[in-house]
C-alpha cells in the first residue's frame, strides 16, 4: 500500500506541476515582456475543450529576405524571428536567426514555413507572384472569448480590419509570446462586443 | 479470490438444504460447500451499476469541461486559473478514495473523471492565457499524466483514455512533426497492462483487448512513413495474421466477440484480401518508387522496413508454432502474409498488377468457398454466413468492376455458375444413390 501512496503523491505533484509551470511561464511573459501590436484579421472558430475563440490571422507573418535565402532554410526549422517597429508603431519581423539572440529579448521563437508569397493582380487582369520573404509559424493566433460574444466580436473586428483598425497586443519576452488584448476601432474587442448587447 | 455472480451464489445456497434432504449430499459434505460459497467467494461486480457509474462520470466530466469552455469573462485571470484546478482536485480526491477503498465501480469512476480532469485543467489554462493549439504536445502531456492511473487504481476507463490519446497523438504528431515513432514507446505500458490482465484472467481483459485491437490497426497506418509505397501490404498482412494466430493460441476455446485477437485478425485479412483484388493497389509500388518529397522522410525506408520486418518475424515465429493446428483459420492466417509478400515483391519487380489482382480474386473466392463448405459440413451457421458474405461481396463487386472487360466478366460468371450447378448435380446424385442403397 505504501508504494502506491508514494507513487500517487508523485503523480499528483506532476499533475499539478505541469499546469503551474504553464501559468508561471506565461505570467512571466505578461509581467516582463515588451508590448507589440500586430495587424490582424480575425475569424471565429470553436475548440471543444477550450471554447469559442477568435482566430487571429497575423498580416505580416514573414521575415523579409531574398528568395534564395528563404529556400536555404529547411521547412519547419526552429529559429528566432527578430522584431522591429514600423513608422506607425506596428510590429514587423525584421530578421531571422538560427541562434538564440543575446543582445535583445524582442524576438519570437518559431519555425520556418517556406517561402511567403503574395499573388498581386496586374492592370491587365493577370496575377503575378511576388516573393515576400520567409513564412513563419505564429504562436499567438487564438483569443478566447465568451461563447455569446465571440461571433459578434468576429464580425465587428472584421469591419475594423477593412479600415486597417484592428490589431492584437502581444507581450513578448525571450522568444515567448502571450496575447494581452485584441483592439478593434480603438477599444478592446471584449468591450466592443459587450456594447452592442 | 474467485468471483461468481451473486444470483448463482444465492441459488446454490438455497439448493444445498434441498440436496441434503433428498439424500444427494450428506451433512458433512454440505457444510464445507456452504462455508466456501458463503465466505470464500466474493460476489462479482454488478456490471450494470458500473456502466451507470462510468456513464454518469463521463457526462459530469464532459459537462464540467463544457461549462468552463463557455469562458466566464467576468472572472479575473487569477480566479479562472484557480477554477481550472477544481476538476483536478476532485479527480485526485476520487482517486485517493478509490485507492483506499477499492471496488471496480469506484476505481472506474475515479479513473475516468481524473483522466478527463487532467485534460480539462491543461486546456483551461490554455484558454486563460490564449495559448495557441499545439495538439501533439497537449495530447502527449495528457497521456503521460494519466498513464500511472491505469496501474495504480487500476482503471480500464483510464486505460481506454490512454490508448485513444496515444493514437490521436500519433496522428497529430505525424501531421505536425512528420513522424510519430514515439508511439511505439507509448504503446509499451498499454501492452504491459493487457498482458497483466490476460495472465490474471481479469474481468476487464476483454474490453481492454478490444480497445487495443481496434486502436492498433489505425495507429499502424498512421505511424508507417509510407516512404516505400506498398510496404504496408506486407506490414498489415503480417500484423493481422499475427493477431489472429495469437488469438487462436491464447484463447483456443473462444471465438467471435469473446476473442478480439482472432476476430480482428480474420476480419482484417478478409478486408485486406478484398482491397488486394483491385489492380490500382499494386500500381507503382516497391523500392523503385521510393518517395523523397513533401512530408515523406528519407529515413522512412529504414523505419518502415524495420517495423515490417519485425511484424513479419513475429508472425513467422507464431505461425511455426501454430502449424500443427490443422484448422481453416490457421491455414488462412499462415498463408495470407506469404501470398501478400509474394504479391508485393512481384508487383515491385515486374509490375504484375493484373496477375496480383486475379490471384487475390481467386484467394477471396477460395476463402469464401472454404468457409461455406466448412460451415455446411459442421452445420455452423456463423461460418456459412461468413462464407456467403465474402462470396457475395466479391461477386457483386466484380459484376460492376469496369477494370475487367464485359466478355471476360461474362465468361467468368457463366463458368463459375456452371461449376456450382455441376457440383450441386453431383451432390444430389450421390445423395440419391446413397438413399437408394440404404432403402
Amino acid at each position: 500500500m505504501n508504494w502506491r501512496i508514494i507513487l500517487f503523491g508523485l503523480l499528483i505533484v506532476a499533475q499539478v506541476a505541469v499546469p503551474l509551470r504553464m501559468i508561471q511561464h506565461h505570467e512571466t511573459v505578461l509581467r516582463e515582456g515588451e508590448l507589440f501590436r500586430f495587424k490582424t484579421e480575425p475569424i471565429d472558430p470553436v475548440d471543444p475543450f477550450q471554447g469559442r475563440y477568435v482566430w487571429l490571422r497575423i498580416k505580416d507573418d514573414f521575415v523579409p529576405m531574398s528568395e534564395a535565402a528563404a529556400d536555404a532554410i529547411d521547412y519547419k526549422t526552429t529559429g528566432y524571428a527578430l522584431l522591429n517597429l514600423d513608422e506607425q508603431g506596428f510590429a514587423k519581423f525584421s530578421d531571422w536567426s538560427s541562434e538564440r539572440p543575446t543582445q535583445t529579448t524582442n524576438y519570437l521563437k518559431t519555425k520556418s514555413r517556406g517561402q511567403a508569397v503574395n499573388w498581386e493582380q496586374l492592370a491587365d487582369g493577370t496575377r503575378t507572384r511576388v516573393h515576400k520573404g520567409l513564412g513563419i509559424d505564429i504562436s499567438f493566433t487564438r483569443f478566447y472569448m465568451d461563447e455569446a460574444k465571440a461571433p459578434r466580436a468576429e464580425r465587428l473586428a472584421r469591419e475594423a480590419t477593412r479600415n486597417e483598425d484592428c490589431w492584437v497586443e502581444v507581450r513578448i519576452f525571450n522568444g515567448k509570446a502571450v496575447i494581452e488584448d485584441v483592439i478593434a476601432e480603438g477599444q478592446s474587442l471584449r468591450d466592443l462586443a459587450s456594447i452592442e448587447e | 479470490m474467485r468471483k461468481i455472480p451473486e444470483k448463482y451464489r444465492q441459488w446454490l445456497l438455497q439448493e444445498l438444504p434441498i440436496l441434503e434432504d433428498t439424500g444427494i449430499l450428506s451433512a458433512e459434505s454440505r457444510q464445507p460447500l456452504e462455508d466456501y460459497y458463503s465466505n470464500q467467494v466474493e460476489s462479482r461486480a454488478h456490471w450494470a451499476a458500473i456502466a451507470c457509474a462510468v456513464l454518469g462520470t463521463l457526462l459530469i466530466g464532459g459537462g464540467i469541461i463544457l461549462l468552463f469552455a463557455h469562458n466566464w469573462e467576468n472572472l479575473s485571470r487569477i480566479a479562472r486559473t484557480g477554477l481550472s484546478f477544481c476538476p483536478l482536485a476532485i479527480g485526485v480526491a476520487l482517486s485517493a478514495l478509490a485507492i483506499c477503498r477499492g471496488g471496480t465501480g469506484l476505481c472506474e469512476t475515479a479513473g475516468i473523471f481524473h483522466s478527463l480532469a487532467v485534460g480539462a485543467c491543461i486546456a483551461l489554462i490554455g484558454q486563460t492565457y490564449h495559448l495557441p493549439s499545439n495538439t501533439p504536445d497537449f495530447l502527449l502531456v495528457w497521456a503521460l499524466l494519466i498513464l500511472p492511473l491505469i496501474f495504480m487504481l487500476p482503471s480500464t476507463g483510464a486505460y481506454l483514455f490512454y490508448i485513444t490519446l496515444i493514437c490521436s497523438w500519433s496522428g497529430a504528431a505525424q501531421n505536425e512533426y512528420g513522424q510519430a515513432l514515439g508511439f511505439w514507446l507509448l504503446l509499451i505500458p498499454a501492452v504491459v497492462h493487457v498482458i497483466r490482465l490476460i495472465r490474471h484472467e481479469a474481468p476487464s481483459e476483454l474490453l481492454s483487448l478490444w480497445g487495443l485491437m481496434l486502436m492498433l490497426p489505425i495507429a499502424l497506418g498512421i505511424v508507417l512513413e509510407r516512404t516505400v509505397p506498398g510496404l504496408w501490404i506486407v506490414g498489415y498482412a503480417s500484423f493481422l495474421s499475427l493477431s489472429g494466430l495469437l488469438g487462436l493460441r491464447l484463447f483456443p476455446t473462444k471465438s467471435g466477440w469473446r476473442n478480439p485477437l482472432q476476430t480482428v485478425g480474420v476480419a482484417g485479412i478478409t478486408v485486406l484480401a478484398y482491397i488486394f483484388t483491385w489492380q490500382n493497389v499494386w500500381h507503382d509500388i516497391g523500392w523503385s518508387n521510393t518517395r523523397h518529397y513533401g512530408n515523406y522522410q528519407e529515413w522512412g525506408i529504414w523505419c518502415d522496413s524495420v517495423i515490417t520486418l519485425g511484424l513479419a518475424l513475429a508472425w513467422a515465429l507464431t505461425a511455426v508454432k501454430a502449424r500443427q493446428r490443422n484448422s481453416l483459420p490457421t491455414l488462412i492466417l499462415c498463408s495470407f502474409p506469404l501470398l501478400a509478400s509474394a504479391g508485393f515483391f512481384f508487383a515491385a519487380s515486374s509490375g504484375g498488377e493484373l496477375i496480383n489482382a486475379l490471384l487475390f480474386n481467386a484467394y477471396m473466392l477460395g476463402l469464401g468457398l472454404a468457409y461455406l463448405t466448412q460451415g455446411c459440413r459442421n452445420t455452423q451457421l456463423r461460418q456459412v454466413n461468413y462464407g456467403m458474405a465474402v462470396l457475395g461481396l466479391l461477386l457483386i463487386t466484380r459484376f460492376f468492376d469496369s477494370d475487367f472487360g464485359f466478355l471476360a466478366r461474362g465468361l467468368a460468371f457463366i463458368l463459375m455458375g456452371s461449376c456450382f450447378l455441376v457440383t450441386n448435380l453431383i451432390m444430389a446424385r450421390k445423395k440419391h444413390q446413397l438413399g437408394g442403397a440404404q432403402s
